[in-house]
């Protein structure tokens, strides 16, 4: 098998994934009815338009009336609402796919845009920005101590670290998130220190300038990037060793010892690049569970990105922000996905070639 | 394959970890007994989303066992109920009953609040009426409340009932005549000026305190034996009441304190123990049991039918559950049996994955390939001789799904899309959330629920990997 | 002076119960230009005898001594990294068992091959890479496997790479642990081949592990018949082959099923003993058909049968 028949499949996967729950979406909205409300809402939205702009060419009520009434068919013939809801399920896909789902209700931009791009367009980067921060560290994290546990396994050190793994993995991001503000509010409490805030993604008022804002902008990332690492770190720390354990009683790192290469180079050469595959598997399968770390997360902290998004969505009662919140994590998550499939191409020739 | 499952336990019983998660599955499983044995099935509407059922209890204090490492004694909350006079006094024109309500106050500050309750009066022709007052350790009485129950309607016949199914209560603490009437005391037995209208909300602090112009409150807490005297007054000898009530708010509650409703949070986290090992153990079996079954056809029969459940498998198994679940749950509606169908839709694909890696390998098996020869049916096969050879992994994954499941219906709760009819830690903890408890540090209200997600789910963690190395005999090597 | 010259050495590995006594005292010589034949059933120590010669100790080694002069020299009084430096693929390189999992699965063969020269040699790229090319058509693989990963490779080219990798360094003794048995029988002629071309024309010496004396006979000039952790018998090859002294040894070749013989190949009663415990005295007295009166109480010595030719057997201790 190739590499490009390798990467087809599985992106082919991966936009199945977008397209099933694309269609899930879809039915479920149009089964459920909320396909009418959101369109519905649409078409009331473009007819008030409607209304006072020929309001000042039409002066007579009735004739105003007549034709709004006729440019609200004409908008509800093009929308589909004249259709039953399975009928225009390709067009709403393909709404959903450009996020062509009219304004959010009450959720508005910084800068006071309610339509649902702007707002996505908005928050997007702030998530992204939490969640890469998290995952560089717990990667770097993992991997240093990952390989320490390896040498020992079965060590005190080990059994400790393997607890912590199995209590780190039943930690909802929630909880932990929690805990720490607590913890801050205690601290806060007992010493009169505020160590970091408790949520937010500035203080108010921001600082003025370039560098005293970064520094803000971090200080105020620090809780939910710890929470963040703290509830992978474990489980990835467990990954990475196990695999670099398995690796070890390999035949060919006897070899490589029995070839004269120091330790180093046969762990960095041999057990490591041997292992880097499944350990890619394992940040791979981490990956969904790290999508919705995320939206509990940025809850918990109030850091204003996508997954406060969705709470905020949620709370009032707007089904198209959650309609566009749904693909987007979906969206994001496959290209995270398709990314770490080439990654593991490159990392593993057997996938290559076999 | 009992007897595999039979050495899966053993072996399970051998190791630490299987003991200790075995060990706390079996107090949860009590627990839940417990909790489904002492409380009504409707819990969720009757009791814990119905905030007359906690009107006494005071709101947001801690657990009272608190008070131990506490320095100042604080309030125990007690609730004193009386349904017999202790003493009857009969004069020409009326009846007198008057109920005693002794309490103890040895504490160094005032009652959060109090409130009066009396349940049932009957009357035959006037309307009784009930005065309450206290009599304090110091030998003075305050006179706080008055009640006279309502008149008779037109065409109602006699005798008339009150406060039959809905008890009077009233909050003393927040009451303006009881402002009033502790005003004049305060007045004529200390000489300060009426004060009236800043007393509403903190008469208890008069009340079970002396001035003192050194306290924040303006009072000082009078310690000593209080009694609380209800005299209910009558025309007619038949005439009656049922029971009275008087609560002595306390600053701390119960094992678990209470929320902003004043609900007795260890009541809501004992209900959540059957509720999470519910959700986690259906899900688990059902994801699980539908997993193997696809996972044992489509690897044994192979062909189309293989490709197909493998191409759904992988498609199903690749999609991130929250987003989805958050979506479906917001949509379909906020229903416990909705979030579990969901849990398990999503669930099995990964199990027949695995599932049929293994079928590949057991299928051409010496045992397998003399079956067929024999002419075993498909199905028996399937189900005798490949499921069998199963059986401990699949033990070994559903108890390792069923944390999985708990925690999704956690999250789920906590983001506010809980079933509200069935409470669960992940709504006491979202409560907790969203009224702003963490950042005033009420951590007994979000500390406790999220400690048992913890728990329970590291318990069933703990058990999968007290069973691991059944599963993986490569594991059996490795330790020391 | 002998290349090697190992004595009593022995490996143990440490269990619950009492220590695996996997090689115990075993001495032997070798001389230069040289093919000794290691043999003995699965479980007999021999692979433990080539990695205590390697010092490739398992974690839960115990009882790890003795004396190995490689070229004169006392290996076993050097530190772990001087013997990794000094002595490792430079004097003693191996061919591992199952060449199958020898190689790492993600490096590109050649790379393998080279890695040892560009650690401390100093190799530049270019001259390691016509060194390995000179290994591959000396081993007779094509050139361009260099560059391929492991798994476009058969199992006969692998145990090629790894055979042209034991020579990188031009060490004196090779240990060829068990080369060809995951081989097909007429590769595994080619590679027999091979070794004896190698050995006439390199005039490296080898230690040949393996189960089958047959085998072992075609490139050695001697052979060890180790049990239980021990060497029963060693001699020449022919002597080895042809008048065996030890009844394992005869037993042994006994069980090799012959096509023109008349007889039916013998088996061996009894399981080769637990290395936990091994019986006491003799360690084949339970299963030896001549077992008397010392055999089950002391261990017999090693004992001369003819010039060059010794045996651990109490027949031959008493005839003395």
């Amino acid at each position: 098998m190739t590499i490009a028949k390798t990467l087809a499949i599985r992106g082919a996967t991966l936009v199945g994934v977008l397209f099933a729950v694309l269609v899930m979406v879809v039915v479920t909205l149009g089964a459920t009815g909320f396909s009418d409300r959101m369109l519905t809402a649409i078409v009331n939205e473009e007819v008030r338009g409607l209304r006072q702009g020929l309001a000042q060419t039409i002066r007579d009520a009735d004739e105003l009336e007549a034709a709004l009434r006729d440019h609200r068919q004409e908008l509800e013939a093009s929308y589909g609402l004249d259709r039953a809801w399975y009928l225009r399920l390709p067009q709403m896909i393909g709404r959903v796919i450009r996020l062509d789902l009219g304004e959010a209700r009450t959720l508005k931009t910084a800068d006071g845009s309610s339509s649902i791009t702007a707002l996505l367009r908005e928050r997007l980067p702030r998530t992204m920005m939490l969640v890469t921060t998290a995952s560089f560290i717990t990667a770097g994290f993992g991997l240093f101590f990952g390989v320490k546990l390896a040498t020992r396994v079965g060590s005190r050190l080990d059994r400790v670290a393997s607890l912590f793994a199995a209590t780190s993995n039943a930690l909802p991001a929630w909880w932990a998130g929690i805990l720490l503000i607590l913890l801050t509010y205690v601290i806060l409490s007992t010493f009169g220190v505020r160590v970091f805030p408790p949520g937010g993604m500035y203080s108010a008022p921001p600082p003025e300038g370039g560098i005293p804002r970064l520094l803000d902008l971090m200080w105020h990332a620090a809780l939910p990037v710890i929470t963040l690492v703290l509830i992978s770190v474990g489980s990835w720390t467990y990954v990475v060793r196990t695999m670099v354990m398995n690796t070890a009683q390999e035949d060919f790192v006897t070899v490589a010892r029995a070839k004269g290469l120091p330790e180093g180079t046969v762990m960095r050469s041999h057990i490591l690049r041997v292992a880097a595959p499944p350990i890619l598997t394992g940040l791979i399968l981490g990956l969904a569970s790290s999508v919705g770390g995320a939206i509990l997360t940025e809850t918990v902290f109030n850091w204003p990105g996508m997954g406060r998004l969705y709470y905020d969505a949620i709370l009032s009662v707007d089904e198209s922000v959650v309609v566009a919140l749904t693909f987007m994590f979906t969206l994001i998550y496959v290209s995270a996905r398709f990314t770490l499939e080439v990654l593991y191409i490159v990392v593993d020739p057997r996938v290559r070639y076999s | 394959m009992t007897e595999r499952l039979r050495t899966t336990l053993g072996e399970l019983l051998t190791s630490t970890t299987g003991k200790v998660g075995v060990a706390f599955l079996s107090v949860m499983v009590l627990i839940s007994i417990y909790a489904l044995t002492a409380n009504p099935v409707d819990f969720g509407d009757r009791l814990w989303n119905n905030p007359a059922a906690w009107a006494d209890n005071p709101k947001n204090v801690p657990p009272a066992w608190t008070g131990l490492f506490h320095g100042s004694r604080r309030v125990n909350h007690s609730v004193l109920e009386a349904i017999a006079p202790a003493e009857t006094r009969l004069s020409t024109r009326f009846v007198e009953r008057v109920y005693a309500l002794d309490v103890d106050f040895p504490y160094d500050e005032a009652p959060t609040f109090t409130s009066f309750s009396l349940e049932e009066a009957v009357y035959q022709q006037r309307p009784p009426s009930v005065t309450v007052s206290v009599t304090r350790p110091d030998g003075r009485t305050v006179n706080l409340y008055r009640l006279v129950a309502p008149a008779p309607r037109e065409n109602e016949p006699s005798p008339y009932r009150r406060y039959e199914s809905t008890p009077f209560r009233v909050h003393l603490t927040g009451e303006p005549s009881v402002a009033g009437e502790v005003s004049a005391f305060l007045q004529d037995d200390f000489g300060m000026s009426d004060q009236s209208g800043s007393l509403v909300g903190r008469v208890d602090d008069a009340v079970f305190g002396v001035p003192d112009a050194a306290s924040e409150t303006g009072f000082r807490p009078l310690q000593g034996a209080y009694r609380i005297l209800v005299t209910a007054r009558f025309q007619d000898e038949n005439d009656y009441i049922g029971r009275v009530r008087f609560v002595v708010g306390g600053s701390q509650f119960g094992l678990m304190g209470t929320d902003s409703l004043g609900r007795d949070l260890a009541r809501g986290l004992v209900f959540g123990f059957p509720v999470a090992l519910t959700i986690g153990l259906i899900t688990a079996i059902m994801a699980t049991g539908i997993g193997t079954t696809m996972g044992i056809i489509s690897g044994y029969t192979g062909g189309k039918t293989d490709i197909g459940i493998q191409r759904f498998s992988d498609v199903l198994s690749n999609i991130p559950l929250l987003p989805i679940l958050l979506f479906l749950a917001f949509i379909l509606g906020q229903k416990l049996w909705i979030v579990i169908v969901i849990l398990i839709l999503f669930g099995w694909p990964g199990m027949t994955i695995v599932i049929r890696s293994m079928v590949l390998q057991v299928r051409s098996g010496q045992l397998v390939e003399a079956s067929t020869a024999l002419g075993a049916s498909r199905w028996r096969i399937m189900l005798r001789h490949i499921f069998p050879q199963m059986a401990p992994f699949v033990f070994a994954q559903m108890i390792f799904f069923t944390p999985a499941a708990i925690l999704a219906e956690a999250g789920l709760s906590f983001l506010g899309l809980g079933d509200p009819s069935i409470p669960t830690w992940g709504q006491i903890l979202d409560q907790g959330f969203r009224t702003g408890a963490v950042y005033v540090g009420y951590w007994w209200w979000v500390f406790p629920p999220g400690l048992l997600i913890v728990v329970t789910a590291l318990t069933f963690v703990l058990i999968a990997l007290g069973m691991e190395r059944v599963v993986d005999p490569r594991l059996r090597t490795v330790r020391q | 002076m002998s290349l090697l010259e190992v004595t009593d050495l022995t490996l143990h590995y440490a269990t619950r119960e009492d220590p695996v006594r996997a090689v115990d005292g075993v001495s032997f010589r070798l001389e230069r230009g040289q093919a000794l034949g290691v043999v003995g059933e699965s479980g007999s120590g021999k692979t433990s005898l080539s990695l205590a010669l390697m010092r490739l100790l398992p974690s839960n080694a115990t009882g790890y001594g003795g004396s190995v002069m490689l070229d004169g020299q006392e290996v076993m009084a050097l530190s772990d990294d001087e013997f990794r430096r000094q002595v490792r693929w430079r004097k003693l390189s191996m061919v591992f068992q199952g060449a199958q999992n020898s190689l790492n699965p993600v490096l590109r063969v050649g790379h393998q091959v080279a890695e040892p020269l560009m650690l401390e040699n100093g190799a530049r790229k270019a001259q390691a890479r016509e060194r390995v090319l000179s290994l591959f058509d000396l081993v007779r693989l094509p050139r361009e496997v260099a560059d391929r990963y492991p798994h476009e490779l058969s199992g006969g080219m692998k145990q090629r790479v790894m055979i042209a990798m034991s020579l990188v360094l031009d060490p004196a003794l090779v240990v060829l642990d068990e080369p060809t048995s995951a081989l097909d029988v007429s590769i595994q002629a080619q590679m027999m081949n091979l070794l004896k071309d190698l050995k006439r024309d390199l005039g490296i010496s080898f230690i040949f592990i393996t189960h089958d004396i047959a085998l072992a006979s075609d490139l050695c000039d001697r052979i060890a018949v180790v049990y239980a952790g021990q060497m029963v018998e060693i001699g020449s090859a022919d002597d080895a082959l042809t008048q065996p002294s030890h009844p394992y040894t005869q037993l042994l070749l006994g069980s090799i099923p012959r096509l023109a013989a008349d007889e039916p190949p013998q088996f061996i009663p009894g399981a080769p003993p637990d290395l936990t415990g091994p019986p006491s005295g003799c360690r084949f007295h339970p299963r030896c058909p001549y077992v008397f009166e010392p055999c089950d109480r002391d261990d017999p010595p090693l004992a001369a049968a003819r010039e060059g030719h010794e045996a651990r057997c109490w027949l031959l201790a008493t005839e003395k």
